[in-house]
């Protein structure tokens, strides 16, 4: 199978197009920038007309630049006879694996319509007992703050109260989203260089992703979380020492288990000076990081990182969420993490095998309550930051998800629609014609990172205040009076366990 | 005579007459608040509140409350522009609540809600006030010789040329004069602390009408969203000084017109919150 | 602004004050309860057992009384034990518990679920909270030495009368009397709540209950009392005797500046009052709130502290001989005992402290890390 659109028609035993671009001729008005837009290669300009030619993916950048708004993106209904088993997906899969042989690759988040908690999860207010606070004119606290605590404090007096030196590093974030790690190498450079913005902007940390720091971006370095992968690209002491914080990436939650590949033909000079790798070679990540085997292992690397870095910054570990999260996270802070991620099944990536982005790991609801009750009953929740991710799609999710247990979220998929990712899940094929995920230069410079860091920093804002509508609305002054308070939450969906399973009630059920 | 308790169900009251708290004088009638039942206990608030107006509509003038200790909601709605009541001890919480009209004074402190959404009247009260003084007040005028506490006029409103006024003589705490729609709110700062200001934090938080006069010094930490703080011109002095004219006569004293210590108060807009919200159909 | 009345008084200069003091002005404020239940903590009550533990009860039965002096047997001795006073009041419904108070002193050496390194406070500690949760019938009201917390579920006047209060004398007191918002009424909700020496009562409601109460557990405490109100007294506990923070440091971590305000303190207070912040954010009491809470070691000690936004009401004052000061929810509770008081607010979530012997420490607009030591 050709790695990119063909213009040619399709060989019989393939699949048919999904999506066909639809020009009202009437209104086009022959500029043929949808042609030229297009990095699928879908649209033609022939005798005198644009015309489809196959290989459309609804990316969205047609529609986007048509100055007449003439085109409209129609999704093909099935050209297949109805079946609800044996439904359109399961067939297409099967067509292509017979083709090419290969392990289905794909890219974004799972797209299953397996269900979502936090769509079956409502929030409670303040009604007479206490008072609702208004977020416009009274103060309501979102700030955030990154690290290890060591669970009391030592206060001396002596005319006045004072501590002799601060127990550990911790970083300020103005609200609790961070930018998740996203590789220069998955996306582009004017895609890194907006989000590293935006998060210094926000005063928020984002992490860097798994390509190492390029040079550049130093600039943004106090916002910035590294991450030592499996591939250790582009980690070095300076790379360490030069961020706010360091994330040990054990996993994903799109593909537990599996490492990463970026493909030759995304390694260039750029990559490959940013990675320290051959110019052309694959980038591979290992699955797991050779050095860790086991929990100790893990908190032999959580030790050097710590020593590497004097000891300035919180080391942290970021976890998929699987079957044992609960246990996983509560031996990774026995070892030493000052925070924690957990990444839900539902999280996006660059490139993944399908059949590990649809069918392992945990919804990040669960995920989190579990990791939350287990920390607790532990005795071990008050000494780490728990971040939670895994599809955050919005204000509602990243509430919910503190409710159950976060201190704070990890978002990546909707700051990248912010600056017009459509999520059509081709990102692994490097034609994204947003400039988002790809490495070829002219594509890339269609993303403009001052305009695409103001839509992150505005979309991230909007949240913020929403979470402070909500947090004053149930009567609270500060987000970390909301952390894990699950008892301001009723579930109101099918299943009953589950709801027990994340130790929230049912709807109707009242204090105490 | 019947009491009842917040059901509407009734209340042993016994033998006790509590008309017999009555004392007539000339020219005004005597309530005495601290008569106790048989039980020991003072007359409760609806009892008392049930005396006042049973004298109000006998088309007394001047009544006097002697020995009041925490009785609630008293002279609440009372109507009568010509009425003047005299209060001795420690009323309760809402004062004159709904208040549209008469004249009531305090020899002693109040508690909290004196004026609730009063309409027109005077209240005067020799002493301190504490929390939520004023709340949603749309007309008349409080005069308070002492410091108040938290929440002080919040959302006073203007309409249709009435105005509510208050004159606080000492300080008064966080959110002064939140959600202000409208009059004016004065604090004098009479009693002493020159440095540090006579008024608290979010100060005017959303204030989108009215003005609010302090006599002293204010941060620009101390202003909540969407207040501006001026000097006080030749306008606000022509305004100021008849109010304070009446703290003065009130309580026989006097207030230095040194404007120049004096700041002003007021809306940066009457929509101070557009911009927030996104409309935009989706 | 309604709901619970919290009264309280402290004699700082060596004097005795009457149960009948804080009768009245509790009952003053009579607008502020619905017969759901009241009580009153005394300190400074019992000088013949100054230094026994005296554990007061309600027993449902007489099955439950016996298996908890089994246990007080097995863990220690009683030096005495009695019924404690209370006279049949009209107006309230059975069933009434029977009250028993035992002067108790741990025995040296013990050990408790396999541990052996817990000091008799801790001791008591998990004793009370053992019963409380695990021996039904049986609810440990109050467990501190030289004090006792007299509750039930009535009216104040009524619990007034039902212990005959004014039988009793002491330091200092604290009541309270409720208008529940969020749990049931029963005797063992009322306030004030009590473990080991500390006594809170509380007017107001804790929106950060699960966080909170999270908090304490982790810490070894089981919140069994059916009331928010319990994790204000566990968390002092914690805060100040296990993790011997100043009290004004610990009202700090449950009230603490905003962000905003810290960052104009001087950089000493700033630091301390961050790390406070970081340290004990799952301390912080959201929601709107007055406390009174009342403490014995070093001495008897009276803290009063609103929450930082003062949703509540909360009055001080001092009588004019300045030996006696008293808090409550509204002025007239005050000015029906001390006629000439002086009065004042303390601000939102500063602390104003009175201690015996040596009169008040704080009272309540200073320096939020101002020594009183």
């Amino acid at each position: 199978m050709p790695q990119h659109a063909s213009p040619k028609r399709r060989m019989e035993l393939e699949a048919p197009d999904r999506f066909r671009p639809v020009v009202d001729h009437e209104l086009c008005k022959k500029c043929k920038k949808c042609v030229s837009e297009c990095s699928y290669r879908a649209l033609e300009f022939v005798d005198g007309a644009v015309k489809p030619i196959g290989g459309c993916v609804a990316c969205g950048r047609c529609l986007s630049v048509c100055p007449a708004q003439c085109i409209e993106i129609r999704q093909i209904q099935s050209m297949f006879p109805p079946h609800a088993n044996f439904n359109e997906r399961v067939r297409r899969g099967i067509m292509s694996q017979a083709t090419t042989g290969g392990v289905l690759l794909t890219s974004c988040g799972t797209d299953i319509p397996y269900p979502v908690m936090f769509d079956e999860l409502l929030l409670d207010a303040a009604q007479v007992t206490n008072p609702a606070i208004d977020p416009l004119r009274e103060v309501v606290e979102t700030a955030t703050f990154v690290g290890g605590r060591k669970g009391r404090l030592e206060v001396k007096e002596n005319g006045h109260l004072h501590i002799e030196k601060e127990p550990g590093p911790m970083v300020a974030m103005d609200m609790p989203i961070m930018i998740g790690h996203i590789s220069l190498g998955s996306v582009s450079y004017n895609a890194q260089k907006a989000l590293f913005a935006a998060a210094k902007e926000l005063n928020i940390l984002a992490g860097s992703g798994e390509g190492g720091l390029h040079k550049d971006f130093n600039v943004f370095s106090q916002n910035l979380v590294s991450e030592v992968a499996s591939g250790r690209f582009g980690v070095t002491g300076d790379y360490l020492k030069r961020t706010a914080a360091v994330e040990i990436k054990i996993g994903q939650g799109a593909k537990p288990g599996h490492g990463g590949h970026l493909p030759g033909e995304k390694v260039s000079a750029l990559i490959s000076q940013t990675r320290m790798i051959p110019l052309g070679t694959d980038a591979l990540s290992p699955y797991p990081h050779h050095d860790i085997y086991s929990i100790e292992d893990l908190q032999q690397l959580i030790s050097v990182v710590k020593e590497a870095t004097e000891y300035k910054v919180p080391i942290g570990v970021k976890i998929a969420a699987v079957h044992n999260v609960g246990a996983i996270a509560s031996g990774i802070v026995r070892a030493g993490a000052d925070f924690i991620t957990i990444d839900g099944f539902r999280g996006g990536t660059g490139s993944t095998p399908r059949i590990i982005r649809d069918h392992v790991g945990l919804p990040i609801e669960v995920a989190i309550s579990v990791v939350d009750q287990r920390l607790t009953k532990e005795g071990l929740r008050n000494r780490v930051t728990v971040f939670a991710g895994g599809s955050i799609r919005s204000s509602a999710d990243m509430i919910k998800a503190i409710a159950l247990g976060a201190d704070a979220v990890m978002v990546c998929t909707a700051a990248m629609v912010a600056m017009g990712c459509r999520v059509c899940q081709q990102c692994h094929r490097g034609v994204c014609s947003w400039g988002i995920a790809t490495q070829r230069e002219e594509l890339v410079s269609r993303l403009d990172p001052e305009v695409a860091a103001a839509r992150v920093v505005r979309l991230f804002r909007s949240w913020n205040e929403e979470l402070k509508e909500i947090l004053g609305a149930m009567g609270i002054d500060s987000v970390e009076s909301l952390v894990g308070n699950r008892d301001r939450l009723r579930y109101f969906g099918p299943n009953s366990k589950i709801a027990e399973i994340m130790g929230v009630k049912h709807v109707g059920e009242g204090w105490g | 005579m019947t009491a009842y308790d917040v059901w509407g169900e009734r209340k042993k009251v016994g033998p006790f007459d509590p008309t017999t708290a009555i004392e007539r004088k000339e020219g005004c009638v005597i309530i005495h608040a601290d008569r106790r039942d048989e039980d020991g206990r003072l007359i409760h608030y609806k009892v008392l509140n049930d005396l006042v107006r049973q004298i109000m509509l006998e088309g007394q003038r001047h009544i006097v409350l002697d020995g009041v200790m925490g009785h609630r909601y008293i002279a609440s709605t009372a109507n009568r522009k010509d009425l003047y009541i005299e209060i001795h001890g420690t009323p309760g919480n809402n004062l004159g609540a709904f208040l549209d009209g008469p004249t009531i004074e305090v020899f002693g402190n109040a508690q909290d809600m004196t004026g609730n959404t009063m309409n027109s009247g005077k209240i005067i009260i020799h002493g301190n006030a504490w929390d939520v003084t004023g709340l949603a007040a749309r007309g008349g005028t409080l005069l308070i010789k002492g410091n108040t506490g938290y929440r002080v006029g919040i959302h006073m409103k203007e309409y249709a040329g009435t105005k509510p006024t208050m004159v606080i003589g000492g300080t008064s705490k966080d959110y002064l004069g939140e959600y202000m729609a409208g009059g004016t709110i004065v604090v004098l700062n009479l009693n002493g602390k020159v440095d540090g200001s006579p008024v608290g934090m979010h100060l005017g938080a959303g204030i989108h009408g009215g003005k609010i006069f302090i006599r002293g010094r204010v941060e620009p930490h101390q202003l909540g969203p969407g207040a501006v703080i001026n000097q006080v011109g030749e306008e606000d002095a022509a305004e100021l000084d008849p109010l304070v004219a009446q703290f003065e006569h009130a309580f026989k004293t006097w207030v230095p017109r040194d404007w120049g210590m004096w700041v002003k108060i007021s809306p940066a807009s009457s929509r101070p919150f557009s911009g927030h919200y996104d409309p935009t159909s989706i | 602004m309604g709901g619970c009345g919290i009264a309280g008084c402290i004699n700082m200069a060596g004097g005795r004050i009457s149960g009948d003091t804080i009768g009245k002005m509790l009952e003053t404020m009579g607008e502020r309860e619905n017969g759901l239940g009241a009580g009153y903590a005394c300190y400074g009550l019992f000088p013949e057992h100054r230094d026994d533990y005296c554990l007061q009860f309600f027993f449902d039965h007489e099955g439950a009384k016996s298996e908890v002096e089994e246990l007080l047997k097995s863990l220690g001795s009683i030096a005495k034990d009695e019924k404690v006073y209370s006279h049949k009041v009209k107006s309230m419904r059975p069933p009434f518990p029977i009250i028993w108070r035992y002067f108790f002193n741990p025995s040296q050496k013990l050990e408790w679920r396999g541990r052996s390194d817990l000091s008799n406070d801790d001791l008591v500690v998990q004793l009370a909270m053992h019963i409380n949760a695990d021996v039904p019938g049986a609810l440990c009201v109050s467990s501190g030495k030289d004090m006792a917390v007299f509750k039930g579920n009535g009216y104040s006047y009524e619990i007034s009368k039902l212990f005959d209060l004014g039988r009793y004398s002491g330091k200092m007191w604290l009541s309270h009397s409720r208008f529940p918002t969020n749990s049931p009424a029963w005797w063992g909700g009322a306030h004030p709540i009590s473990i080991l020496d500390w006594s809170v009562c509380h007017n107001g409601e804790v929106t950060s209950y699960g966080v909170n109460r999270k908090f304490v557990e982790m810490a070894g405490y089981r919140c069994s009392v059916l009331t928010d109100t319990e994790v204000v007294a566990y968390t002092w506990d914690l805060l100040v005797r296990k993790h011997e923070l100043p009290i004004q440091a610990a009202a700090f971590a449950m009230a603490p500046w905003y962000h905003q305000d810290i960052k104009r303190l001087d950089p000493e207070s700033a630091r301390l009052a961050t790390w406070l912040r970081l340290t004990y954010k799952e301390a912080l009491l959201n929601g709107p709130f007055s406390i009174i809470v009342g403490r014995r070691e070093p001495e008897v000690t009276l803290i009063a502290l609103a929450d930082r936004k003062k949703l509540r009401p909360l009055l001080c004052g001092r009588s004019v001989d300045g030996k006696t000061a008293y808090v409550a929810s509204e002025e007239c509770a005050v000015r029906v005992v001390e006629p000439s008081a002086e009065t004042w607010t303390p601000n939102a979530g500063s602390p104003m402290m009175a201690q015996a012997g040596k009169g008040i420490l704080r009272v309540g607009t200073e320096h939020p890390f101002e020594g009183v030591g």
